[in-house]
């Protein structure tokens, strides 16, 4: 089976770590960038399967940046699991307009996240 | 002399007059003539005659006389303004002067009634004026606008605030109809509707919004009532507005500052908990990363106590009921403590952290918790807003001179734009162009200003340049 790419965006460091290193040990291959307009260049580059992103980052937030990439051909069939520490609830609109298929509010537990990962990624739209 | 004497003189001139005439009637001299001779009659007839003209002179002096008495002493009480009884020394007037004096008597009780009507009618327009001067007093110093119409939708009374409010010239809109007053549709509208609906004991309580001629908006709490005469009919409408712009603002202060607080507490929270778990289920292969994980653990747990620290104390300052606990400290010792314990988060960040301090001997009062935490707060935000592999400097400089000390970090950061700069120490308040570079309640300034200025009288600065960074530094001083 090929091993999918995962890009992980978020501002603090320790965060940006621990994801990584569950997924890692989870047999992923992670790419991280530590703010938005980093991570949408990233996207580009890299063609990641999955994005997971923080919602509040320098440069670019995690909504500005799933919608930015969802505007664009090259990346609009990412889909994206956002992190959020604002207690921010998912409108459909939002799902429509950024490809973000999943929000865990921190704190959130990283095997809660690799469940929602392998989720995410099983799902036809994301196969 | 008395009417009575008046009288007999009256008809002693007429039996003289009458006994003279006689004398001289034709034939008299014939009956009269066994008495006297016709020589002696024509005498006696004249003498008699003149004796009543005398008398007859006599009584018109007297009454003349006596009417120019009274006449002056009428014109005297015309002239003193003051009621003088009449004497009645002059036996023939008395009767007269004590009609006159009845007649006096009257109209000085209606003269002195009239003035006591007059006096009370002064005293009840004097307590009717004081009244309305205390009411308007009252309407005037309270910080409310206040509005009042009568039946006819005139403006009877409104206050200072209330023509700052709807712009308009307090000495000129009095009995004006508020439609010519007013320039607020709505607010007229509410005014009407009250008046119309008549209720007399009821009220109305709207929320308006009210906008300036410059743009303004200014939101207000309308309460409205209809007064009522004493007859119980609709005499008018009161209306008092309350500003409620600074309630909602700093209602949503506080809700932006929940939402803050909540996301900051999230922030280490996240991390504690997921290198946890992380451990916990074995993710840690070798001991390396797992000492890592310890470190992660320990510094965001430090980093939640120094927020929660932050957010008691801010309040606890702010409400007074901190405890301070002053005395001498040396400042380079706490400066020390703060950078071994910010240490650890700029090295994460690959940022250089340089020591120009002065020997530890110079000490100053100060309660050495609070100032720690004031360091540690200006050190966080330099490493915030530092971008990787940038430099902070703490410095302190001594003027022995003024006996003051003056601590500077100094940081290669993000800097704040000059219109943010006047306002970085306000609770609650992000510089928008910051905002983005790092997550923050906007306390951690406001609370070293509390510190340096409140608890120990000093100064506190910043300088700052957009993309070369900021220095913040305080003066404190230097205790013997």
């Amino acid at each position: 089976m090929e091993t999918k790419t995962i890009l992980v965006a978020d501002d603090e460091s320790h965060i940006l770590n621990v994801v990584s290193l569950k997924l890692r040990n989870a047999g992923f291959r992670v790419v991280t960038a530590r703010d938005g307009q980093e991570a949408f260049e990233m996207a580009l580059a890299e063609k990641p399967d999955l994005l997971i992103t923080d919602y509040h980052m320098p440069q670019l937030s995690g909504i500005e940046l799933c919608q930015k990439l969802k505007q664009d051909p090259a990346t609009s069939a990412i889909p994206a699991i956002m992190l959020t520490a604002r207690g921010y609830q998912l409108e459909p609109s939002d799902t429509e307009q950024s490809g973000i298929l999943r929000m865990l509010s921190k704190p959130f537990s990283p095997r809660q996240l690799l469940t929602t990962v392998n989720e995410v990624l099983e799902l036809p739209q994301a196969a | 002399m008395g009417l009575r004497r008046i009288k007999s003189l009256l008809i002693l001139m007429v039996a003289l007059i009458a006994g003279g005439a006689v004398c001289f009637l034709p034939g008299a001299t014939g009956w009269m003539s066994r008495w006297a001779d016709p020589h002696t009659l024509t005498f006696t007839g004249g003498a008699l005659c003149l004796l009543g003209a005398i008398s007859g002179l006599l009584t018109v002096t007297v009454v003349r006389r006596n009417n120019r008495q009274l006449l002056d002493r009428l014109r005297q009480i015309a002239l003193d303004g003051r009621f003088k009884y009449l004497e009645a020394g002059d036996g023939e007037f008395v009767p007269l002067a004590a009609a006159m004096n009845d007649l006096i008597d009257f109209a000085e009780k209606t003269v002195s009634d009239a003035a006591m009507k007059t006096k009370e009618l002064e005293i009840q327009l004097k307590v009717a004026t004081a009244e309305r001067q205390h009411a308007e007093a009252i309407i005037y110093s309270i910080s409310d606008a206040v509005l009042v119409t009568d039946p006819f939708d005139d403006l009877v009374l409104a206050n200072e605030s209330a023509a700052r409010t709807f712009e308009f010239d307090l000495q000129r809109a009095g009995r004006l109809p508020i439609a010519q007053v007013l320039k607020d549709e709505k607010m007229i509208g509410l005014i009407r509707e009250m008046r119309q609906s008549k209720s007399t004991n009821g009220r109305r309580i709207v929320e308006h919004q009210v906008k300036a001629g410059n743009g303004a908006a200014k939101t207000f709490k309308i309460t409205l009532s209809c007064v009522s005469n004493q007859t119980d009919e609709p005499a008018g409408v009161v209306a008092v507005l309350h500003d409620m712009t600074k309630e909602k603002e700093v209602a949503e202060m506080k809700n932006d500052f929940v939402s803050n607080v909540s996301h900051e507490l999230r922030t280490p929270l996240a991390s504690i908990k997921a290198y946890v778990e992380m451990l916990i289920d074995g993710e840690a292969e070798d001991e390396q990363t797992k000492r890592e994980f310890y470190e992660v653990i320990q510094n965001e747990a430090n980093r939640l106590s120094r927020l929660i620290d932050n957010i008691l104390n801010i309040s606890r300052i702010e409400s007074g009921l901190v405890k301070v606990n002053k005395g001498p400290q040396s400042l380079m010792v706490i400066l020390k403590e703060a950078l071994d314990v910010i240490a650890p988060q700029a090295r994460q960040k690959q940022i250089e952290l340089n020591e120009k301090l002065t020997p530890v001997f110079y000490q100053t009062l100060a309660d050495k918790d609070m100032l720690y935490q004031a360091v540690l707060n200006l050190l966080s935000n330099a490493v915030k807003y530092t971008p990787e592999a940038g430099t902070i400097t703490v410095e302190t400089l001594v003027d022995e001179a003024k006996k003051k000390v003056i601590t500077r970090i100094s940081d290669t950061g993000v800097g704040i734009p000059p219109k943010d700069l006047p306002f970085v120490f306000d609770k609650f308040y992000r510089a928008e162009a910051n905002n983005r570079m790092a997550k923050g309640t906007g306390l951690g300034l406001s609370l070293v200003k509390h510190i340096v200025e409140t608890v120990h009288h000093g100064r506190i600065f910043v300088e700052s340049h957009v993309g070369k960074g900021s220095t913040f530094g305080f003066e404190l001083d230097l205790c013997e």
